[in-house]
């Protein structure tokens, strides 16, 4: 098959990504995005820049980015800080302190950093680089497993993710894209062929609420899904059941109803409910985080949801 | 998921509880070593196997019989239940009278304080005595009477050496001992010895004499069951409840009938498998020796009572838990720990048992191997045992002894189910084992297939031919792992100098910064190898010639198909197959080592060997070192990444290593074996200097054949693809990688799948064995604690598995330290 070694942006590849889609997957997670979700747990995902990361742990007080930041700028954003231990060790060390307000992004920094305590979050690479990286992990595929591309919003970079997609389809490889929904009609029909299972999201029913949880309203995506579904796509619909913002049981049954609207397309629907582990992303990036003021939904909550779902007879599952 | 939680009976719930009740009450079994040594002592010239005959005899007909009032199983290798098994043949006068010998005070804060393993000052004034006799005659007497003198010399650097402990691991025939019986076994060594005697010649005398032996501990086992069956009798007598009353009665006649007939029953079947055991136990050899695959010939003994509506499901289930828990309770003294160490222990408020836990399996090292396939390959056996034995271990959270599961296309899926839930709650119960590569390893060791597809696991990862095979792995495979390969390596970095020891080794060789090609260093690494091999090699049949001389292993041969038929003890080559296994060590520590001097030196050329040389002799201390050594760690490449350029490293010096350890002549005619495990990185670390992985002087090892865990930068598969690149099935005597997971990986029901699937990738990249733990670094930090909350938190060490508040707590650290590095 004919394919163009597209450029791309991303900003990690993970092995053994069990909750991915069927099976052992290895996920390639693509950068930028066109939502902003409040709850997002990936907040390294949706600039479509670079940013630089700083993880304080890793820092071993080796100073080597205070010389290359002083050669970079005169603004001085990175200097030397106070003695700390360091991690897991009684040894006393003085670690690098970023002043983010002083930063202009340059990621000299980042270059000289052997412990990726400062590391920059997304790289430049090709369909090749990347192609060569997935078939490492081939021999895990077997029952079920594949590749998954996701996010970010991979259909953003359509050029890299349909190359990328048509390289490993040739190779036989079991394919799902993690979307939002949120990309022209015509190139989620463009991109069909090479795709064995769609993971969907679908955040709220209500468009302005929709708008206001994620930036942008939600007709295209409910659209895109319904012509995906219609046009012979497998559809895996996934339902972030953040409490407050949209578990309204109005909503859920709005959603609900949304699946079964969907037939044949859809072959499961996974509830996942709203875990914090992201926040410690949002201090690495210098990032305020938004939902300070939101729990974990509780268990039983989540089997009452899921039983709205079975009820209509649709293929649901916590995940 | 379903549920497997099905519940305890109440008798078992108790039997558990009175385990932990009774953990703290241990005592050194000296009615074992007064009857050995009252018995040597006075037959200082009989035959060695008719000493051993004899001595066998007088403790199986005299020793005390224990029946306990609420055990299913009756009797103890010992007087009770918690006797701590020590040879005192085998023990190191030295230890003794170190230990024993000691002040008053000290003996007494170490022996005679709550928590500890009691001696009494009778028995302390015995053992002084006794060992002053065992001097001049133990084990390691008759080592150094016939060993040549660089061997003596050699003693430290070869590692434990004949300091005298039993060989163990193996795997002798209890379903011979079971459905067979001695009874049996008995008449055809009668007959054998009736027709040698018609025909004596200078050849067979010694088998003669195997034989009377062979016949002597027949009498005695026999007779020792019926002394279980009449204590089973006066007991009953004694009691007022009827059902209790019932139960002994058909005790009694069970005991009448097995040990001189084949078992009828499953009750039957486990209890005959415990007697022998106890055999082993007294003979001195129960050290990581292994039952087999028991579920084989259990299951069809269950499988007949509950269709003949003798036995209830129910039933059965008990059963098999009470043989769980009691099998578990065989506890050998390891390590000999001194009275400072035991001092400081009590302070902390451990026991030895604590020590042990921390430091090895406390059953012995005993091993169950469960499941498998049928001797011609067309089906896999595994049946109603194999089921109700991995249930148990689920249910009743035990770590002891080690469950190792084998795994093949005819695995069912509630098998895996179940095997998987058990890993889950309790790290490495079972162990994985993949049968089509280790088949393929026995086969290329010459065995034929059907033989190859009866493999069981000892120890704790050897495969070895159920049965069948003296696998002397454990005294001589000491020698193998530990410092070997890593000294090697600094012998070639310095000059034939050893930095930490500050001595010279054997070959004089350049230093570090003198070679003039990576390739000129390998070929010095590979000479200096193949030199140590040459000599452990050698080693190892001085070794063996010291058991065939004066120590014949007669409860092994006894049993071990191929003895019987030939006339000869299992320490004389009598075994159908014979094996000696030898553990590589420290995998990643040379391979990345090799890795970083390629790279930086010579490929790269970021530094030079001299500057290399001087970091490693400043152990990074000097200037601009660590910053040196900040870059090896984070920037170069590692193994357990799957990156050809790190891997590489470690393929070839194992397979150079393993290519030349299994050519070399085996001990009786049988295969060298070479395995990859290690259960003392962290110790034998502490004795090497800096190594060019970035590991600074005394830092511990990295573990068996496993990647560095704080250098895995690309996830389990890849971790999973570069070890599956070792050359396993060369590496027959074992090794398994040893994988952690984090709870939210396993959770929900297709993630199970997924760690079943990834284990399958694994065994078909050809990797052979597999264990994994769950592991959830809150509820270790929070064990630390509360130890009482977290009595059954059991984790996966490297070849075996252990409770973690049994673990001290700088292993507890290392634990929970390397498993976060990984995150």
């Amino acid at each position: 098959m004919e394919y163009k070694n597209a450029t791309g942006r991303i900003y990690d590849i993970q092995g053994y990504a069990v909750h991915d889609g069927p099976g052992i997957r290895t996920t390639v997670f693509t950068k930028g995005c066109p939502l902003s979700c409040l709850w997002c747990h990936s907040p390294e995902s949706q600039g479509f820049g670079f940013e630089l990361g700083w993880l304080p742990l890793k820092c071993l007080g080796m100073d080597l980015c205070v010389e290359a930041c002083r050669k970079a700028c005169t603004r001085g954003a990175i200097s030397r800080g106070e003695p700390t231990k360091r991690m897991g060790t009684e040894e006393m060390v003085e670690k690098a302190e970023l002043d983010r307000t002083k930063c202009d992004g340059c990621l000299k920094c980042t270059e000289v950093c052997f412990t990726k305590a400062l590391y920059s979050a997304g790289w430049d690479t090709t369909v090749d680089e990347v192609y060569d990286r997935l078939m490492k992990d081939v021999p895990f595929f077997e029952n079920g497993g594949g590749v998954t591309v996701s996010g970010g919003e991979a259909m953003s970079q359509f050029e890299f993710t349909l190359n990328l997609l048509k390289r490993l389809k040739d190779s036989g490889i079991h394919i799902c894209l993690d979307t939002t929904g949120f990309a022209p009609a015509e190139k989620f029909l463009e991109i069909l062929p090479y795709v064995d299972l769609f993971l969907y999201d679908v955040k709220h029913m209500d468009s302005r609420r929709h708008k206001a949880l994620t930036g942008v309203p939600n007709e295209l995506i409910l659209d895109n899904a319904r012509l995906l579904a219609k046009n012979g796509a497998k559809i895996q619909v996934r339902y972030p059941v953040i409490p407050k913002l949209n578990d309204s049981r109005e909503n859920m049954e709005a959603t609900a109803d949304f699946c079964v609207s969907l037939g044949e397309a859809l072959t499961l629907v996974q509830l996942l409910p709203y875990h914090k582990s992201g926040r410690s992303k949002y201090d690495r990036l210098g990032r305020p985080y938004r939902l300070t003021n939101v729990e974990p939904p509780p268990e039983s909550f989540m089997e009452k949801a899921l039983e709205l779902f079975t009820a209509r007879g649709l293929p649901a599952q916590i995940h | 998921m379903e549920n497997f939680d099905y519940p305890l009976s109440p008798r078992i719930q108790e039997l558990k509880e009175k385990r932990k009740r009774i953990n703290k009450d241990m005592r050194l079994d000296f009615e074992r070593n007064r009857i050995i040594t009252e018995y040597y002592k006075t037959h200082m010239h009989e035959y060695p196997i008719l000493k051993r005959a004899g001595y066998l005899y007088t403790w199986l007909t005299t020793r005390e019989i224990n029946i306990d009032d609420d055990d299913i199983f009756l009797g103890d290798g010992g007087p009770h239940c918690r006797t701590v098994h020590f040879d005192i043949e085998q023990t190191p006068s030295a230890w003794i009278e170190g230990c024993f010998g000691d002040t008053d005070e000290r003996f007494r804060a170490a022996w005679q304080v709550p928590g500890s393993v009691w001696v009494s000052d009778e028995d302390r004034a015995w053992i002084l005595e006794a060992a002053e006799f065992w001097k001049d005659n133990d084990i390691a007497a008759t080592a150094m009477g016939l060993f040549p003198e660089d061997f003596v010399a050699k003693r430290r650097t070869m590692g434990r050496g004949m300091s005298g402990t039993f060989p163990g691991h193996f795997c002798p025939g209890y379903e011979r001992a079971v459905m067979v019986s001695f009874g049996e076994c008995r008449k055809i060594a009668q007959e054998k010895l009736d027709a040698i005697r018609k025909n004596t010649t200078a050849e067979n005398v010694r088998s003669e004499l195997f034989y009377r032996a062979y016949i002597k501990v027949c009498d005695g086992m026999i007779l020792m069951s019926k002394r279980y069956a009449e204590g089973c009798r006066k007991k009953a007598e004694e009691t007022a409840d009827p059902v209790r009353k019932a139960e002994l009665l058909q005790r009694a006649d069970s005991c009448d009938w097995i040990v001189e007939h084949p078992a009828r029953t499953l009750w039957e079947g486990i209890q005959a498998l415990f007697f022998y055991q106890y055999l082993l136990i007294a003979d001195g050899v129960h050290w990581a020796d292994s039952p087999g695959l028991i579920d084989r010939f259990l299951g069809p003994l269950a499988e007949k009572e509950i269709a003949e509506g003798t036995l209830t499901r129910e039933q059965a289930q008990e059963l098999f838990d009470a043989f769980v828990l009691h099998i578990g309770d065989q506890i050998i003294m390891f390590p000999k720990p001194t009275n400072d160490r035991l001092i400081e222990a009590h302070k902390n408020g451990k026991c030895f048992f604590d020590l042990q836990g921390g430091a090895q399996n406390i059953a012995a090292g005993s091993l169950i191997t469960i499941g498998g396939q049928t001797p011609d390959g067309t089906a896999g056996t595994y049946n109603i045992a194999t089921e109700m034995i991995l249930l148990g271990y689920y249910r009743l959270r035990v770590a002891e002894p080690s469950l190792a599961l084998r795994i093949n296309q005819y695995t069912p899926d509630r098998i895996w189910a179940i095997a998987i839930a058990c890993s889950i709650r309790s790290g490495g119960i079972p162990q994985f084992n993949n049968d089509n590569k280790i088949i393929e390893a026995m086969l290329k060791r010459g065995v034929p297939i059907e033989d190859a597809r009866q493999y069981a696991v000892f120890g704790c990862v050897e495969p070895a031919i159920s049965g069948k095979e003296w696998s002397m792995a454990a005294n001589c495979g000491a020698f193998g792992a530990g410092a070997g390969p890593t000294s090697i390596l600094q012998y070639v970095i310095h000059g034939n100098y050893d930095p930490m020891w500050k001595r010279e080794g054997e070959l004089p060789c350049k230093k570090l910064y003198e070679y003039e090609s990576f390739e000129e260093l390998k070929a010095e690494f590979e000479r200096q190898a193949k030199h140590y091999i040459d000599t452990m090699s050698r080693m190892y049949h001085f070794a063996a010639f010291t058991f065939n001389t004066a120590w014949p292993v007669l409860s092994a041969s006894m049993m071990t198909e191929g003895c019987l038929e030939s006339g000869k003890d299992v320490t004389w080559g009598g075994a159908t197959y014979n094996g000696m296994g030898s553990m590589i060590n420290a995998v990643a520590t040379i391979g990345d080592s090799l890795t970083v001097i390629k790279k930086l030196c010579f490929d790269d050329k970021i530094v030079s060997t001299k500057e290399l040389y001087e970091a490693l002799r400043d152990n990074w201390e000097g200037e601009g070192q660590e910053l040196l050594r900040q870059r090896i760690l984070n920037a170069l490449p590692h193994y357990g990444n799957d990156d050809d350029y790190a891997d590489e490293q470690v393929v070839w010096w194992t397979n150079m290593w393993v290519d030349y350890y299994n050519s070399r002549n085996g001990v009786n005619g049988g295969t060298n074996n070479c395995g990859a495990l290690d259960l003392n990185w962290v110790g034998g670390g502490k004795f090497q200097w800096a190594t060019p992985d970035g590991r600074k002087s005394g830092d511990p090892l990295s573990i068996s054949s496993d990647p560095r865990q704080d250098c895995i930068k690309n996830g389990p598969l890849s971790y999973v693809k570069s070890v599956a690149k070792m050359p396993w099935t060369k590496l027959r005597c074992g090794g398994a990688i040893n994988s952690r997971f984090d709870m939210n990986s396993v959770q929900g029901d297709d993630a199970w799948w997924k760690v079943r699937d990834l284990i399958s990738a694994y065994f078909r990249l050809g990797g052979i064995q597999y264990h994994f733990t769950v592991a959830d670094s809150a509820a270790m930090r929070d064990a630390q604690v509360h130890p009482e909350d977290h009595q059954d938190l059991i984790v996966r060490i490297a070849g075996y598995s252990a409770y973690f508040t049994h673990m001290s707590t700088a292993d507890q650290n290392d634990y929970i330290n390397r498993f976060e590095h990984q995150v």
